[in-house]
């Protein structure tokens, strides 16, 4: 039965191929978006985990989109005076304080923004993912770098070398390369925080602070006494994760929509295949139904070609998946406040049988009614004429 | 009286379609039994109830009244899917316009009927292939074959299952003289090997070869 199914499929193959490709790639967006999705969720949660942080104070503004941008170190517009950062210090339930100073410095003769971030040495402890490279150290004076390990590749600079900063006309010593880490880091030009405020002419100002709590349960109570820091709101991990799943979520369910409709439209598609094909085999049909076959033996052969049909486009389209996922994530990363720099997994096997299981009822839905319509055809069809 | 030993056995057989606020009488009242091994040729016009009365013998519709009995069963009345089983196992079709699925080959069509029974047999399949002579051209495809061969690819899947009698629609409606001729004694030697067959047919030297044959006009026996 499933040969013949086949062998009717391929009778017009043009058709079939068009199909199954606008299934395909309909099921390979939903692949890439769904998998992009809980790849998406755990890594934000393991990099926010790994800090150790519980919150952050950043500049008066939209706290969460101060604290996505000094999470990834891009630049604000509004800053924090670096009195916060001894209120922070001083405050009894802070056990880490980890001031963090952020600006871009534009590149437009090599094409790139490179993103300068200015740390002091409690960065070290707010990033136990760092790993320095051989021959590196910390910082050892004012004109130290400290290079993530894609800077590093791209200036080919390693520890002990000079680098010289034409755009701000100072020299520095690279005092060591961070190992790769997969976090936005790795692109970063870390120097001291002082450093940094020179660099770009804010002194004494700050663009967030991390914070690590003594004890996580007493986090309501810190976060009270922070907030009545003068031009500082504090914004707690949780709420970052909360808000920003539900951006993700508002852009997962858009781009769901998007492939929802284009799932519909290739389950037409599919109907539009298995009903034209079963209307132009009517005499065929009725010859199967006049030699004995029951009306349970067409229906299964035309759901059966329907079903081969959107299975076939659910291969394709975890192939396309797999090849496509990559272009699916950064575009989505591109829209996204808080991405997570971790490498995501482009396909999970929950996704894959998702879509499969969504294939299989696209295939059935798409193949019931011209089954069942073959299936009444009567076998006296097969004794008319052309 | 009809007999009770027959293949087939019509008594009274009436069908009448309703045209839209006409009733067609296609078939009127016609009785007329087959014997076993017995050749009987359906001749008559255009419009004279032959289609039709042959759908009622191959079981593809019901009468409106009247008996139809096949192989010793009464057939008015029963449900499609026993029609169906009765239509598997107890006819073997063969149409005028060969009915093969062109994606099959030769060997495909011939054990179609096979794939819904339990017995798969190739043995039978390639019998029939040297029957019909047409071993050679077992791979290929009904396009690449001549009308002549094509009906016999169809006479060999109608015998597949071993039915008790073959119901044939103008088997040699589609083909040339020499083609006509070499189906006319393939049915010969399927008679002359015990075989039921009923045909309907306008080809006046096949209905001359037939034991015995039944002319309809208008929707009744005249003959």
């Amino acid at each position: 039965m499933l040969a013949l199914a086949w062998k009717n499929l391929i009778r017009r193959p043009l058709r079939t191929l068009l199909t199954v490709t606008g299934l395909a790639v309909a099921l390979a967006l939903l692949v890439s978006i769904i998998s992009f999705g809980e790849g998406y969720q755990r890594g934000l949660r393991r990099e926010l985990d790994a800090m150790g942080m519980q919150m952050m104070l950043v500049p008066l503004g939209c706290p969460y989109d101060a604290a996505a941008r000094v999470l990834k170190g891009r630049s604000l517009d509004s800053s924090l005076p670096e009195s916060a950062l001894d209120a922070a210090r001083s405050d009894p339930d802070v056990a880490l304080a980890a001031p963090i100073f952020a600006a871009t410095m534009p590149r437009p003769a090599e094409g790139r923004t490179d993103l300068w971030v200015g740390v002091d040495e409690t960065a070290q402890r707010m990033r136990p993912w760092w790993k320095l490279t051989a021959g590196s150290s910390f910082f050892q004076g004012e004109d130290s770098v400290l290079l993530g390990s894609e800077a590093a590749a791209t200036e080919l600079r390693k520890p002990g070398d000079r680098f010289y900063s034409p755009e701000t006309g100072r020299s520095f010593r690279v005092c060591g390369v961070l190992e790769r880490s997969g976090t936005s880091d790795d692109s970063q030009f870390f120097v001291p925080l002082a450093t940094a405020q020179a660099m770009f002419k804010q002194p004494g100002r700050l663009t967030g602070i991390a914070i690590r709590l003594k004890d996580p349960a007493r986090l309501k109570d810190a976060s009270d006494r922070l907030q009545q820091v003068k031009g500082a709101q504090v914004v707690t991990v949780t709420e970052m994760i909360g808000v920003f799943l539900n951006l993700v979520g508002a852009a997962r369910a858009l781009i769901m929509a998007i492939a929802v409709i284009t799932i519909t439209i290739s389950a037409l598609s599919v109907f539009n295949t298995i009903m034209a094909g079963a209307l132009e085999r009517g005499r065929e049909i009725g010859i199967l139904r006049a030699i004995g076959f029951s009306r349970t033996d067409i229906f299964r052969l035309v759901a059966v070609e329907s079903l081969a049909l959107s299975l076939l486009g659910g291969a394709l389209g975890t192939i396309l998946a797999v090849i496509a996922g990559g272009m699916v994530e950064s575009l989505a990363r591109s829209y996204l406040p808080l991405a997570s720099e971790v490498n995501l997994p482009p396909l999970t096997l929950s996704a894959v049988m998702q879509c499969l299981l969504l294939v299989l009822i696209v295939g059935l839905t798409a193949g019931c009614y011209p089954a069942y319509h073959a299936s009444r055809q009567s076998p006296a069809q097969a004794l008319r004429g052309d | 009286m009809i007999g009770q030993g027959s293949i087939v056995r019509a008594e009274n057989l009436r069908k009448i379609y309703r045209r839209g606020a006409e009733d067609v009488v296609a078939v009127d009242n016609v009785s007329f039994e087959v014997a076993p091994g017995e050749f009987l040729a359906i001749v008559g016009p255009s419009g004279a109830g032959k289609s039709t009365l042959l759908q009622l013998i191959g079981v593809m519709d019901n009468p409106t009244s009247g008996k139809m009995s096949i192989a010793g069963s009464e057939v008015s009345g029963l449900s499609d899917a026993a029609r169906t089983r009765l239509r598997r196992e107890t006819i073997g079709f063969v149409f005028q316009h060969f009915g093969l699925l062109p994606t099959l080959t030769v060997a495909e069509n011939i054990g179609l009927p096979l794939l819904l029974s339990r017995e798969r047999s190739r043995d039978r399949v390639e019998f029939l292939l040297e029957r019909v002579g047409l071993a050679h051209r077992r791979n290929h495809r009904p396009a690449e074959l001549s009308g002549g061969e094509m009906q016999r690819v169809a006479i060999a899947r109608a015998l597949v299952n071993q039915p008790r009698f073959l119901l044939a629609d103008e088997p040699t409606g589609n083909l040339d003289s020499v083609n006509s001729a070499a189906i006319l004694r393939l049915f010969q030697e399927l008679r002359q090997d015990g075989l039921t067959i009923i045909a309907v047919t306008h080809n006046e030297e096949f209905a001359r070869s037939a034991d015995r044959r039944l002319t309809l006009r208008d929707g009744k026996v005249v003959s």
